[in-house]
C-alpha cells in the first residue's frame, strides 16, 4: 500500500515543485522588500523625531502583537470592503512584507542602539551630516549586531509564509493539503512538505551560525 | 590675528553661560575668552563641569542661557550652521572614539573626503603625512583594535588635524592611557600647540600645562574659581579650593 502511495506521490511531483516555487518566490520578494522597508523604518525610528518614532513603534507593536493569520485575513477579506481589491498573491506579498519589515525594524533598532554614543559624537564632532553618520559610522557597526538575528528572522519568515495557503495561494503547504486528499497518508505527505521547507531554510540556519561565529571571533577588523 | 570686522571677540567667547542637567546647575555664569593661538588648560575636581564646558563649544552639549560665540558665530543662533562650525573644531575624546571598522588612514580621511569633499587620493596623501607626523607612518593600515591606547589617541589627534581646524578641544586625552603612553600623546599635543593652534585642554597633566599653557582655568562645582598664568596658578593659588586641589594632584 505504501508503495502505491509513493507512486501516487511521485505523480504529484510537478505540483509540489510549483508549490515550492511559490513559497520561494513569495518569501524572496517579501524578504527583499521587508529588509529594505525594515531598515528604513529602523533608521527613522532612531532618528529623533518623536512623532515618527512613536507611530512606527505603535505599528510594529501592533503587528508583532497580532497573529499573522489574522493580519492576512484582514488584508485579503476586509480591504476589499473598503474598495481595495487585491488578488491572493498581492495580499500575501503585502502581508508578509509588512510582517518582515516590522520584525526587521526591531532588529535594526537594537543594532543601531548598540553602537556606543561616543561613535556618534566623534562623527558629529568632525562635521558629518546625519545621513553620513548613519552610512559611514553607525550602520557598518550596527551590521555586526544585526546580521545574525536578521538571517535567523528570514528563516522564521519563510516558515510563516505557509500561512498564505489560508487565502488560497498554492504554496508548499497548500500543495500538502491538496495532495493529502488523494493520498490519504498525512504523516508521509506532511513529512515531505516539512522536508521541502527544511531544504530552503537549512542553508540560512548554517549561514546565521557562521555569521555569529565570525562576529564572535572578530576584533574590529571585519568589514561587513 | 583677530579679524577686525568681528570686533575684539576672541576665538571662543563665553558670556554668562549657564547650563542645567535637570535641577543640577552644571555650568554657573561662565565668562571666558580664548584668543586665537592661545592654549588654555582647564582643571578641577571630577564633576566640576570642565568636560561639559568644552563640549558646549562644538555643540555636543547645549547651553540654557548666556552667549557662546565661537569663531565669530553665536551658538544657538538660527544663522549659525552648526555642522559647518564643527568642521573648524577638532575634538579629542578621553576614550579616543576611533571608528573600529576603519583603518587608521580611513579614520583620518573620512571627514575630509565626505565633508570637505577633498578628492580621495589627495586626502589619503595628506592623511599619510599626518599619521607620519604623529609617529604612526607604519600603522596606516592598522585597525584601532590593533593599536595601543597611546597610538589610538595619536590617530584621533591626526583625525582632527585632517580637517585643518581653527580650534582643538581635548577632553582628558591622557586619562584612559597607561602611564608609559601618556608622554607620546602629550608630545604630539605640544607640537600642535607650538604650531599656533587655539586649544582648550581639560587635563590634570600639570607638566604639559607648565610647558605650553598661556592660561590655567580652575573649575569647581560648575564655576570658574580661578584663572591665571600657569606660573601664578602653581606657585600662588589664590583660593582654598585650588590650593586643596593642587596639593592632591601634585603630591605624587
Amino acid at each position: 500500500m505504501i508503495w502505491q502511495q509513493l507512486q501516487s506521490l511521485a505523480g504529484s511531483y510537478p505540483l509540489a515543485l510549483r508549490g515550492l516555487g511559490m513559497t520561494v518566490v513569495l518569501s524572496l520578494i517579501s524578504l527583499v522588500l521587508g529588509t529594505l522597508i525594515g531598515f528604513g523604518l529602523g533608521i527613522l525610528r532612531t532618528g529623533g523625531n518623536r512623532l515618527i518614532s512613536g507611530v512606527i513603534g505603535a505599528w510594529v507593536d501592533l503587528i508583532r502583537g497580532t497573529p499573522f493569520l489574522v493580519q492576512i485575513f484582514l488584508i485579503f477579506f476586509i480591504l476589499p470592503e473598503l474598495g481595495i481589491e487585491l488578488d491572493a498573491f498581492s495580499a500575501g506579498i503585502i502581508a508578509l512584507t509588512n510582517l518582515a519589515a516590522c520584525f526587521i525594524c526591531e532588529i535594526v533598532v537594537a543594532g543601531i542602539r548598540s553602537v556606543p554614543t561616543g561613535q556618534v559624537e566623534a562623527a558629529l564632532a568632525s562635521g558629518l551630516s546625519r545621513w553620513q553618520r548613519m552610512r559611514q559610522v553607525v550602520l557598518p557597526q550596527a551590521m555586526r549586531i544585526v546580521l545574525p538575528p536578521l538571517v535567523g528572522q528570514y528563516v522564521l519568515l519563510i516558515k510563516d509564509s505557509s500561512v498564505v495557503s489560508a487565502i488560497g495561494l498554492t504554496d508548499l503547504t497548500r500543495v500538502g493539503w491538496l495532495v493529502v486528499q488523494r493520498v490519504p497518508n498525512g504523516l508521509l505527505v506532511f513529512f515531505l512538505i516539512g522536508l521541502g521547507y527544511f531544504i530552503v531554510c537549512y542553508p540560512l540556519i548554517l549561514l546565521a551560525r557562521r555569521l555569529e561565529q565570525r562576529i564572535g571571533a572578530a576584533h574590529g577588523e571585519v568589514q561587513i | 590675528m583677530t579679524n577686525p570686522s568681528k570686533g575684539r571677540t576672541g576665538m571662543i567667547e563665553f558670556r554668562g553661560v549657564n547650563k542645567w542637567f535637570g535641577p543640577l546647575n552644571v555650568l554657573k555664569d561662565i565668562t571666558l575668552s580664548v584668543e586665537p593661538s592661545e592654549v588654555v588648560v582647564v582643571c578641577g575636581p571630577s564633576g566640576s563641569g570642565k568636560s561639559t564646558l568644552i563640549r558646549c563649544i562644538n555643540g555636543l552639549e547645549t547651553i540654557r542661557d548666556g552667549d557662546l560665540v565661537v569663531d565669530g558665530q553665536r551658538l544657538g543662533d538660527p544663522a549659525t550652521n552648526m555642522m559647518r562650525l564643527r568642521t573648524e573644531i577638532g575634538f579629542v575624546f578621553q576614550s579616543f572614539n576611533l571608528y573600529p571598522h576603519k583603518t587608521a588612514l580611513e579614520n583620518v580621511t573620512l571627514a575630509p573626503i565626505h565633508v570637505r569633499k577633498i578628492p580621495r587620493a589627495e586626502a589619503e596623501k595628506a592623511g599619510r603625512e599626518l599619521l607620519a607626523k604623529v609617529g604612526l607612518a607604519d600603522k596606516v593600515n592598522a585597525y584601532p583594535a590593533q593599536l595601543s591606547g597611546g597610538q589610538q589617541q595619536r590617530v584621533a589627534i591626526a583625525r582632527c588635524l585632517g580637517m585643518r581646524p581653527k580650534i582643538m578641544l581635548f577632553d582628558e586625552p591622557t586619562s584612559a592611557l597607561d602611564p608609559e603612553m601618556i608622554s607620546e600623546v602629550l608630545d604630539v599635543m605640544v607640537a600642535v600647540a607650538e604650531e599656533g593652534m587655539t586649544m582648550m585642554v581639560v587635563t590634570h597633566e600639570m607638566g604639559f600645562a607648565r610647558k605650553v599653557a598661556q592660561r590655567m582655568v580652575f573649575m569647581d562645582a560648575g564655576a570658574i574659581v580661578e584663572s591665571g598664568t600657569p606660573e601664578e596658578f602653581f606657585s600662588h593659588p589664590k583660593t582654598d579650593r585650588s590650593r586643596a586641589f593642587l596639593s592632591k594632584i601634585l603630591r605624587h
